[in-house]
């Protein structure tokens, strides 16, 4: 299982956690520890609790937590709603960025990435500053200033609305990202624009989770860990030959795993 | 309630100009003095509600009102209904007249007393109540108009009624916002004529803010020519009760009309409106989208119908009522309604209730927006198309925030 590294302490620890929607349990005792600067991806099968565990890190609320427990930087944060869990720090990249009519994007960035600020006691921006800083990080993920002037993700194509989720991340700055199929409906080109900007974005005082399905990513982004993940749980963890060896014998291998664990 | 008995009781001082119509309509009342309730446009409004706006003493006094900065323009021209100033405005390429009692009488007659059909009982309520001073007409002409502002107001502890009308001239083309607002406690019945003719275009916004328990019984009755154009926005909100009729008549068909209508209801309010739009001629169009937001334990009303005859044909009609439930116990009721004779005609309508969007509050919520921040900008993007629309006003985004919070 993950070695932990010693002399620091964990950006986010995950003992044991059982988690279920409408009455379905989904996950059923995930263990998982970043350490700062530690970039881990998660693999498996569709359907085997991948992103319900991105979402219940998120604070989902039509998710519940029955058993076990998530601590970020050394606090519970199982009670905390996911705004609260936002603003400390805590980021997630939708599998399906959602669209919202109406709500103009730019604004909508401004709004968080003030919340955000607001919580690290900094300078909140006002247009015209928060227009200088968003045409920077505009730079990272190689988007045109004119995305911002439409409504949230409308219109966007598949590629763009995950380039926006870079973006959002880059402005928020987080400790934590978790990254939900983030390469999914992606081209060779964008995979490439999104994962220089993840890679830009990473640093020794952040920790990244990407759940992904290919080695594509991977060879991008180069993970300390893999888990491979099935029926709930993490049933193999490995440094980046896992996702490899995954990828050439496919998942039948895990279920063969999954049944002897 | 005093209105109701003041016309009965025959206590109104009839303006002698006006006196026709006055005894008109007055003893129409007499004969009903309250809407029927098997009436389907009345059928569910609230009976103690309207009890209570007709409750207020009249008042045929007029009263400059306290009009906030967001809803003003400083390019527009700006009209009091109630200021008995004749004027006549006037330059080189338009006019803006002010018609005469004679004109005035003769239009509201062929409205209510030399038509074929029953004169509503708003209107009749109206008409019974408005005095001369309260009484505009308005013949506009020509090119390069600049914008215009009407204000319409009601007086704390009082019950106003104003009438206001509007002659749009040949090929012009008028940017209005008529703003209708209402202290504590007072009711306002404003009944309001458009005529728009041959290729005139009037694009008319409504504004009609009250104060959480005023009242408003609003009127507006539109008549288009061949190839005019009319654009309605609206606004409705902060009244106890409101009510607002439109009826558009395309009397020759080949007009062009789109409304943009929204209503916001919040605590126990009932507010409704009423639209009824009739083809008199074919290649007519329409595209209209009315939106309703109800929260706490308020009622919102839309009923709208699209009348299509057999000599309406090539019509292109629209119609789309879109609405919000804010919370579990507000109410919304809307009928979309379609009635075609005609069987060369593109027309379709539908409504939509929903609430707001979970997947979205979460998704703001996960950038660490509150429920209360991401509830509010989803407000905003739905006040926003229709706020967006509304002419001559300056201040938009900041009528927004006023809205909204």
């Amino acid at each position: 299982m993950q070695e932990k590294m010693t002399g620091k302490e964990p950006l986010l620890e995950i003992k044991n956690i059982f988690a279920s929607t409408e009455d379905l349990t989904i996950l059923k005792g995930v263990d998982i520890t970043i350490q700062p600067g530690e970039i881990h991806a998660i693999m498996g099968r569709n359907g085997c609790g991948k992103s319900t565990l991105s979402k219940i890190i998120a604070g989902h609320p039509a998710y519940k937590i029955n058993q076990g427990s998530i601590t970020f930087k050394g606090k519970n944060i199982k009670s905390l709603e996911p705004e609260e869990r936002a603003k400390s720090g805590i980021f997630l990249g939708f599998q399906y960025p959602i669209e919202i009519p109406g709500v103009s994007n730019l604004e909508f960035l401004r709004v968080a990435t003030n919340a955000r600020r607001k919580f690290l006691k900094q300078q909140e921006l006002d247009t015209f500053e928060f227009e200088d800083l968003v045409k920077e990080k505009l730079e990272l993920v190689k988007m045109d200033y004119a995305f911002l002037n439409r409504s949230i993700n409308q219109g966007f194509s598949g590629g763009e609305k995950k380039r926006n989720e870079i973006l959002q991340m880059a402005l928020l700055n987080p400790e934590i990202a978790i990254l939900d199929e983030t390469d999914s409906g992606l081209d060779i080109d964008a995979l490439r624009i999104v994962a220089s900007g993840i890679k830009k974005i990473a640093n020794k005082e952040n920790g990244i989770i990407l759940i992904t399905h290919y080695q594509r990513l991977l060879d991008e982004i180069k993970p300390d860990f893999v888990h491979v993940m099935a029926n709930g749980q993490i049933i193999k963890t490995g440094d980046c030959k896992l996702a490899l060896e995954l990828e050439k014998n496919g998942y039948e291998w895990t279920d063969q795993l999954s049944q002897d664990s | 309630m005093k209105i109701i008995d003041y016309i009965t009781e025959e206590k109104i001082n009839l303006s002698t100009n006006l006196s026709k119509i006055q005894n008109f309509c007055a003893s129409k009342l007499r004969e009903t003095p309250l809407p029927k309730s098997q009436s389907e446009t009345w059928r569910i409004s609230n009976k103690q509600k309207l009890s209570s706006l007709l409750e207020y003493q009249y008042d045929l006094n007029s009263y400059q009102p306290n009009i906030p900065s967001y809803l003003t323009s400083k390019k527009a021209i700006k009209i009091n209904v109630g200021n008995a100033n004749q004027f006549n405005l006037k330059e080189n390429d338009w006019q803006i007249k002010e018609l005469n009692t004679k004109e005035i009488n003769f239009l509201i007659e062929e409205k209510i007393i030399n038509n074929n059909s029953e004169p509503t009982w708003t209107n009749l309520l109206n008409h019974s109540l408005v005095s001369e001073e309260n009484l505009l007409g308005i013949k506009i002409s020509g090119e390069n108009i600049p914008p215009l502002q009407i204000f319409c107001n009601s007086k704390i502890n009082h019950f106003n009624a104003k009438t206001l009308i509007l002659l749009i001239d040949e090929k012009t083309t008028v940017d209005l916002l008529q703003v209708n607002l209402g202290d504590k406690n007072s009711s306002l019945s404003l009944t309001t004529y458009v005529w728009l003719e041959k290729e005139a275009s009037l694009n008319h916004g409504v504004i009609s803010l009250g104060n959480g328990t005023s009242n408003l019984l609003n009127s507006l009755d539109v008549v288009q020519k061949i190839g005019s154009n009319y654009k309605l926005s609206t606004i409705q909100m902060q009244y106890d009760f409101a009510r607002f009729e439109v009826n558009i008549n395309q009397s020759e068909g080949g007009g062009h009309t789109t409304i943009r209508g929204m209503q916001v209801s919040n605590d126990n309010e009932q507010i409704g409106t009423y639209t009824k739009v009739v083809f008199n001629g074919p290649k007519g169009y329409l595209d209209q989208l009315n939106k309703s937001l109800a929260n706490d334990k308020s009622h919102s009303i839309f009923d709208g119908s699209i009348i299509v005859p057999k000599n309406a044909q090539k019509t292109d009609a629209a119609q789309l009522s879109r609405n919000l439930l804010l919370s579990n116990t507000a109410k919304i009721d809307t009928k979309p309604q379609l009635e075609i004779i005609a069987d060369d005609v593109k027309c379709k309508h539908g409504a939509t209730i929903t609430q707001l969007n979970e997947d979205e509050l979460f998704y703001m919520r996960s950038r660490g927006l509150t429920f209360a921040e991401a509830s509010k900008l989803q407000l905003k993007s739905y006040y926003k198309e229709i706020i967006d629309s509304i002419p001559v006003l300056e201040e938009g985004l900041e009528l927004l925030n006023h809205l909204i919070n």
